[in-house]
């Protein structure tokens, strides 16, 4: 934090001094001009700003003359007028109001800011009788008034708010107007002041120490804003950015990070307090929000729309209810009360300590950061220090600032508003948004892409390194300690090692040129790469600041995405693998798409391999394995017609939920053929004597020894979706994607049996299924299909033939 | 006094930046603009589906120069936009009546 060293004053007290030579000058007036004339009835009274004690250079004086009736404030106009003109003459800018101690305790619709400036009243000359008459009124004016006077200040408070987009992150900001600012410094004491006061005694000024630091920060910087403009400017513009780093000796980076934890501080508490006495001030919307206590369970409650602990202090205890919490939040949508916050800090460093050594979390992270209010449960996290204590990397971009024309947001900040923009792709209905909204609803692994987006950026708290070589050097600990399985790893490591090279195409290059694809799709290497690849960058671009990411901007990216799609998909069939490691591993891979070894670990080439040398005694290998909530089914046969579409029946027939598939071919004629499924009726789960029967069924099926007609009529029927949701099938043939290949995309409503309708469709009529790419995006399944028919691509009468029959079996 | 108008591919923006700063002209306006020419637009298909991508992204860059700067500015800006493909943008060049700079209301090419 700043210190008062680094100040070179302490704004407080020299405010406090300013204080004292005005009171002084102000007095002296009063009792030249007012005093000889007007010895009672009247009081001199200092209000605002200047009534706190906090009276910055060049700032207003703000007075409040306080006449006991009206007629004497008529009678005395005069010698008003002359105490004024010689405090004016003096220097002083005056602004000043004259009223009666009645006056000062009604309410006045349309001035109801006399009524807030009350409460920093300090008297200063003048009859003592008249300033007690109206300390008399004013406790229980502003007592009987608290509703009202809370809802006025809560509806300047948000215009105000509103003026600068709620945010306080400018790059130039109004230090006492913006979020973050004096005003709601002072907003935050206000509200203490009106709360704190009852019928008969009248509340002091309310000094909160959490935000002593930030108080004595903006005080100096305002104070030093003053003197630079010699005016009451509050713009902390660029070069008094620079003017300002000179006279605290300071990088102007620093002075600005310096900047962003007061307001972020101020802002908190500022709406914190808004919002508790703003449900104080109106029952019934705090019984509406009382509705949603229903979702307490039995680590927390809800109560006004806000979380609370049911045992505060189990935290030190179980430093896991953290990861509870975020998941709470993310679920849920609601923010943590003030009250479970402040009971949380003492307790983080305990919970620091306890994830500092790796722990089996990442199922519960990776569970919360894929919940709809992820964003939100992150922040509250962040803000709170409990992000930190569990990732004590990210404390390296707190409130960093980049200092150029475009960041509008310090990195922690963007960080999070990346976040925050893709979960709102969710409710992005209109193109372009509406495209990448698409890729994100397909995502299996949303997780994994906010843990990415997370550390994308972390590298760039270490000036000396490459941002991205640092990123993923501090991602690594974090990844190791929360234990995420290797593939996820791999994919984080992927995200952030590559999180601009979308943005330097797009800048960069020339989109129509072959090569700028062939570039792209070689660093991605799978589809499902470049999806995540795609919404990192849209959610990097996105967060740079609000205007950045134009519609052209996004068609630019969209484009890019299209080209690099079309180009991994095309490569299927063109990109072989022409030599691999060792003559037996040569032997298997050779003939495989490129994609293979880009989508597949040793481990499973390990898998793969073991299964051909099973095959070739029995004619056919099967594996089956569960991970996470998907099965996995893997075969490795000698190709023959009909297989495809043999293992599609079978899995339908067992009411399994296929997701994707991938089939290749090597050169050689062994088959490998991979299906995701979903196990919707959990047969599997819960009868384990039916995985060894699903297995043999295959190994049958593929055999020829067990008709799929037969089977396919046991299985479960559903019922179609709606007419409206329904999808229109798409048949498209491409003959230019491949050299030796047809490329067959279908598009069409996704149900039970569909893959094997299609896939013997298309072995009916002869031709023979090279490779196979399936995808399902919610009701929708997507299939990719190389085929050939005497090892040549599909003649235009066969096309024409197939597509009929295809969208004849897609329409049934 | 000319004003130049150009639309240009977006990734050649920073090159034509460049070349224009290589020899002293800084000042311009850049807006992202969409269109075609003769390049069209064209179709893409992607999983099934065509996309009609019909106004391709393009870069608008302005600019002021005097007359007799005006060539050799055209042939920095061309030269560093040029690709030799179809999509590569057009230069317009307009005469300018006047400009004043607002701050301190120079007039002609003193406002440049």
């Amino acid at each position: 934090m700043m210190t008062a060293e680094k100040l070179r004053f302490d704004p407080v007290r020299a405010l406090e001094e300013r204080t004292a030579a005005v009171d002084a000058q102000v007095v002296s007036a009063w009792q030249s001009r007012l005093a000889p004339d007007v010895p009672a009835g009247a009081a001199l009274l200092a209000v605002g700003g200047y009534g706190r004690r906090q009276l910055f250079p060049y700032s207003d004086i703000d007075l409040l003359v306080l006449f006991s009736s009206d007629k004497s404030a008529v009678a005395q106009k005069e010698q008003i007028s002359a105490f004024l003109q010689q405090l004016w003459d003096g220097g002083l800018r005056v602004s000043q109001s004259v009223r009666t101690p009645q006056e000062c305790a009604e309410l006045h619709d349309g001035n109801i800011e006399l009524s807030i400036s009350l409460l920093d009243q300090r008297y200063l000359a003048g009859d003592a009788a008249v300033y007690g008459a109206l300390m008399e009124k004013l406790p229980r004016f502003v007592h009987g008034h608290r509703d009202v006077l809370v809802r006025h200040l809560s509806q300047m408070t948000r215009e105000r708010h509103a003026r600068f987009n709620g945010t306080y992150h400018h790059l130039e900001p109004n230090i006492k107007e913006a979020p973050g600012g004096l005003r709601d410094l002072q907003l935050v004491s206000w509200l203490a002041q009106i709360a704190g006061t009852g019928p008969k005694a009248f509340s002091a000024p309310v000094h909160v120490p959490e935000l002593e630091d930030a108080r004595r920060f903006l005080f100096a910087v305002r104070g030093y804003l003053h003197e630079q403009a010699r005016r009451d400017s509050n713009v902390l513009t660029f070069d008094g950015q620079e003017w300002l780093a000179e006279r605290m000796a300071l990088e102007e980076a620093a002075v600005m990070r310096e900047y962003f934890r007061s307001a972020r501080a101020v802002h908190r508490l500022a709406l914190a307090a808004l919002e508790t006495e703003e449900a104080r001030a109106s029952s019934l919307f705090a019984q509406f929000r009382d509705r949603r206590a229903r979702v307490s369970n039995a680590d927390f409650t809800v109560a006004r729309e806000r979380v609370y602990f049911r045992s505060p202090h189990q935290l030190e205890a179980e430093p896991e209810l953290l990861i509870r919490l975020i998941q709470f939040v993310a679920r849920h949508g609601m923010r943590l009360s003030l009250e479970a916050e402040q009971k949380m800090a003492p307790q983080l460093p305990a919970v620091r300590s306890y994830f500092g050594t790796p722990r089996s979390l990442w199922p519960a992270l990776n569970e919360a950061l894929s919940l709809p209010h992820a964003p939100l449960a992150l922040r509250m996290a962040y803000e709170t220090g409990a992000l930190t204590a569990l990732f004590p990397e990210l404390e390296r971009i707190d409130c960093l600032v980049i200092r150029d024309f475009f960041h509008r947001y310090t990195v922690d900040e963007h960080t999070l508003v990346a976040m925050q923009t893709l979960a709102d792709l969710r409710n992005e209905h209109t193109a372009p948004a509406s495209s990448f909204a698409g890729l994100f609803a397909e995502i299996a692994h949303p997780g994994t892409l906010m843990f990415a987006l997370l550390f994308h950026d972390v590298g760039k708290g270490n000036p000396m390194e490459g941002h991205v070589d640092a990123s993923l050097r501090l991602v690594e600990g974090a990844m190791e300690r929360v234990q995420m399985p290797p593939a996820e790893r791999a994919t984080v490591r992927f995200l952030i090692r590559h999180h601009l090279a979308m943005s330097a195409t797009m800048t960069g290059r020339d989109p129509f040129d072959p090569a700028t694809a062939r570039d792209l799709a070689a660093v991605a290497g799978t589809v499902e790469n470049l999806q995540l690849l795609t919404l990192v960058t849209y959610a990097d671009i996105s967060a740079v600041n609000p205007t950045v990411m134009t519609p052209w901007r996004a068609q630019q990216l969209w484009q890019v995405y299209l080209l690099t799609y079309n180009e991994l998909t095309r490569e299927l069939e063109s990109e072989r693998i022409e030599q691999a490691g060792s003559p037996e591993e040569s032997a298997f891979l050779e003939g495989f798409p490129k994609r293979y070894l880009r989508t597949h670990t040793e481990a499973d080439i390990a898998l793969h391999m073991r299964l051909e040398q099973e095959s070739r005694a029995r004619g056919v290998a099967v594996d089956l394995e569960k991970s996470g909530s998907i099965y996995r089914l893997t075969l490795v046969t000698a190709d023959r017609p009909f297989l495809f579409a043999a293992i599609a029946g079978t899995l339908s027939s067992f009411g399994m939920n296929i997701l994707k598939a991938e089939a290749f071919a090597n050169r050689r004629g062994t088959v490998l053929d991979t299906f995701s499924f979903a196990d919707p009726l959990r047969t599997l789960e819960l009868n384990p004597s039916e995985s060894d029967r699903l297995r043999l069924t295959v190994e049958r099926a593929v055999l020829g020894k067990a008709d799929v007609t037969q089977l396919l009529r046991s299985r479960p029927r559903v019922s179609p979706p709606s007419r409206k949701a329904r999808i229109e099938p798409a048949v498209q043939f491409d003959d230019t994607a491949s050299q030796s290949a047809t490329l067959i995309q279908v598009v069409a409503e996704d149900r039970p049996g569909l893959l094997y309708d299609i896939a013997s469709t298309m072995s009916a009529r002869g031709a023979s299924i090279d490779v196979v790419l399936i995808d399902t995006e919610a009701h929708k399944a997507i299939d990719v299909f190389y085929v050939t028919a005497g090892r040549r691509k599909l003649d235009a009468v066969r096309q024409e033939d197939l597509r009929q029959a295809l969208v004849a079996v897609l329409r049934a | 006094m000319k004003k130049i108008e150009a639309i240009i591919q977006p990734f050649k923006l920073e090159p034509v930046k460049e070349a224009l700063k290589n020899i002293g002209i800084d000042g311009m306006t850049i807006t992202e603009v969409r269109g075609h020419g003769r390049q069209k637009g064209h179709k893409e298909v992607y999983r099934g589906q065509e996309y009609n991508v019909d106004l391709l992204p393009k870069m608008k860059i302005e600019l002021v120069v005097t007359d007799a700067r005006l060539n050799e500015t055209v042939k920095t800006l061309t030269e560093a936009a040029r690709t030799g493909k179809i999509g590569d943008g057009k230069v317009f060049v307009y005469d300018v009546a006047e400009a004043i700079r607002i701050r301190n209301d120079d007039r002609g090419e003193a406002a440049l």
